[in-house]
């Protein structure tokens, strides 16, 4: 029954592969107008954005934010939109864009960096404001996925919901909500494949709760697989979506076997270690596929840092939602992730050097 | 209740462990003067205990980092804020600064720029609701124990940034300060151009001033800003030229260098050697 299921689903999304029609042709003069809907990134003194599959780079004024319309004219050039001009720009008030740029000026405002856009990297997965040397660091290191909000955020938030509800409502009710919960989740943090791939792997996680249904977490890989190339075709060669899927490959079958065998290591490293083990067997290849480079003592690293990623995605989030009401109250509770982020900043730099 | 007391051990332990990091990067009794290495531009700092002024701020994005390194990690506030001149390697970061630390006062010209950039300076400064002021000659600021004289000339814009427009070249209205720690002295000089060299040699001979230990090498160490009668004036001791490795201007030019070895000032160049440190407790100085 299962290898029926899943050989429909490879047909169906071959034809799609096969039918997908290439929006732009080469040296068209276009006008787009849309929403943000990724986060813009800064590039030395560039802004990148990236509208209808489209690279654009644009000057740092005026700023461009998640969620806000744009208007913008170009000539197509490969997979680049040359000569852009913005023709009109409108920041977006709707709640949520304006909650999370909200967010993120409490982080700058409450810590230095790279401190402050650590926390906002690993609490909702921004990355405009992450200095370019820290950035670089992170990458030579391996541990540039702390700050792709992803399973871990999704999990975190899941359970706060759950068990916020759970006291009000039957399991029922509060599973659904706690699924409703991801998803606005997901939104604040960006609709990245990574946050995508997490979410729908949650939502299908808690589904099963619901239906009464075993949770098979390679099959729910796979039917998440299935889903995303479906609406998105193009997702394919998006080196975010490859990796977050090698990931988690990795860590569904080769996590725990390699906890077992990990039981001289510390309690604090082990979890670290093991994930980042599990991980690397999968994404390893893939790295130095698109690199060229690796670094050999990625794990070890992982190991030391990775136990801090909870407790500040814990404090960072509660400091967040208390420090955009109350800006003085946030940052004292904020102050409370610094031993960690000073712990992995220290360690991030001793290792890059 | 075993879960219970391994959540009160850890959020002890982290509370320990801030106190001690809190405790380890209290300021000493000392001023600093860090010219920070912002690239091609000009981002200093003054710092003593929690005070801190800082003087233009660079191109782009540097002086955050800057700033991080040299401000304790629990102070979110800088005293004042001062921009020489409305170009883009003075002004370029401010607008981050502004998002990140609170600033008390901002000391900058009326004059205005039509640069997009300068525009966005003018509407981050205008959200914040910074308080400005324009400089006056002889103005002196005091913040903490650092004194910050105004040398150059009067700006009557009533505290406002982008007031008026001039076709003259925007160094010539850069805001020349000397500012006091103690017995230690600084001449700051923002992109003076040679003929207000000149003249702030006059006045600083005219109000006495002959023991200037640091001095800001104007405009990057162009030519057209350093003057002998400069130099002359007081006993300058540290030369800090801000300039960006291997910039297009070819910043800083062989003749200003030249003439800062005749008068035996020591030269730093955030170029070489990143941020140029300068430690003083009032009286003596060293460079980190």
């Amino acid at each position: 029954m299962r290898i029926i299921i899943f050989f429909c689903l490879i047909i169906i999304v071959l034809i799609r592969l096969l039918t997908q029609t290439h929006t732009w042709r080469e040296g068209d003069l276009v006008r787009i107008s849309s929403t943000v809907s990724s986060e813009p990134s800064i590039i030395r003194n560039k802004q990148k954005l990236k509208i209808a599959n489209l690279n654009i780079f644009l000057p740092i004024f005026p700023q461009i934010y998640y969620g806000d319309y744009i208007v913008i004219e170009g000539e197509v050039n490969g997979s680049e939109l040359k000569n852009p001009v913005i023709r009109q720009l409108k920041h977006q008030t709707n709640f949520l864009p304006n909650f999370r740029n909200k967010l993120l000026s409490f982080y700058k405002q409450a810590l230095p960096e790279p401190h402050s856009s650590l926390v906002a990297g690993i609490v909702i997965g921004s990355k405009e404001n992450i200095p370019f040397d820290f950035w670089d660091s992170l990458r030579r290191t391996g541990t540039l996925h702390v700050v792709v909000a992803s399973g871990m955020n999704v999990t975190f938030v899941a359970t706060f919901f759950l068990s916020l509800f759970i006291g009000f409502f039957s399991r029922k009710v509060a599973v659904i909500l706690a699924i409703l919960g991801i998803w606005l989740y997901s939104s604040l943090a960006g609709l990245q494949a990574p946050i995508i791939r997490a979410a729908i792997m949650g939502t299908i996680s808690f589904g099963a709760q619901i239906f009464g249904k075993v949770y098979s977490a390679l099959n729910a890989l796979i039917i998440t697989l299935f889903l995303m190339i479906l609406v998105d075709p193009q997702i394919i060669g998006d080196l975010g979506f490859i990796l977050t899927f090698g990931a988690t490959l990795g860590l569904i079958i080769f996590e725990s076997r390699i906890n077992d065998k990990l039981k001289f290591v510390p309690m604090i490293f082990r979890q670290g270690l093991a994930s980042s083990l599990a991980a690397q067997i999968v994404v390893l290849p893939i790295i130095f596929y698109y690199f060229r480079s690796f670094n050999i003592l990625s794990p070890l690293i992982n190991a030391l840092v990775l136990w801090t990623i909870p407790i500040i995605i814990l404090i960072g989030s509660v400091a967040g939602v208390v420090g955009v009401l109350l800006p003085p109250l946030g940052k004292i509770i904020l102050l409370l992730a610094y031993p960690m982020t000073w712990w992995f900043t220290m360690i991030i730099d001793l290792m890059s050097n | 209740m075993q879960i219970s007391w391994r959540y009160i051990i850890g959020f002890l332990a982290i509370l320990v462990s801030l106190t001690w990091l809190a405790v380890l990067s209290l300021p000493d009794q000392n001023l600093h003067v860090v010219a920070c290495d912002v690239g091609q531009g000009d981002g200093i700092l003054l710092t003593y205990k929690s005070s801190q002024v800082l003087i233009d701020s660079g191109p782009g994005n540097k002086i955050v980092d800057c700033l991080s390194r040299h401000i304790p990690f629990w102070d979110r506030e800088i005293e004042l804020a001062i921009l020489t001149h409305p170009q883009l390697d003075h002004y370029g970061g401010f607008a981050q600064v502004f998002r990140r630390y609170k600033v008390d006062t901002f000391l900058a010209n009326s004059l205005d720029s039509s640069s997009s950039a300068y525009k966005a300076l003018k509407e981050e400064v205008a959200k914040q609701k910074l308080k400005i002021i324009n400089p006056m000659q002889s103005m002196i600021l005091r913040v903490g124990l650092i004194d910050i004289e105004v040398l150059s000339k009067d700006d009557e814009g009533g505290g406002v940034l982008g007031a008026f427009d001039s076709k003259i070249d925007p160094n010539e209205f850069s805001i020349i300060t000397k500012i006091s720690f103690a017995d230690f002295d600084g001449l700051f000089t923002g992109d003076m151009p040679k003929y207000i060299s000149d003249r702030i040699a006059d006045q600083i001979k005219l109000n006495g001033y002959n023991h200037i230990e640091y001095l800001k090498v104007p405009h990057h160490g162009s030519k057209n800003g350093l003057s002998e009668g400069l130099l002359r004036s007081a006993n300058f001791k540290i030369a800090v030229i801000s300039a960006g490795r291997r910039n297009r201007y070819g910043h800083p030019h062989k003749d200003s260098l030249d003439l800062l070895q005749k008068y035996g000032l020591k030269i730093f160049r955030t170029d070489e050697q990143g941020d140029v440190e300068v430690v003083s407790d009032g009286k003596s100085w060293k460079v980190r």
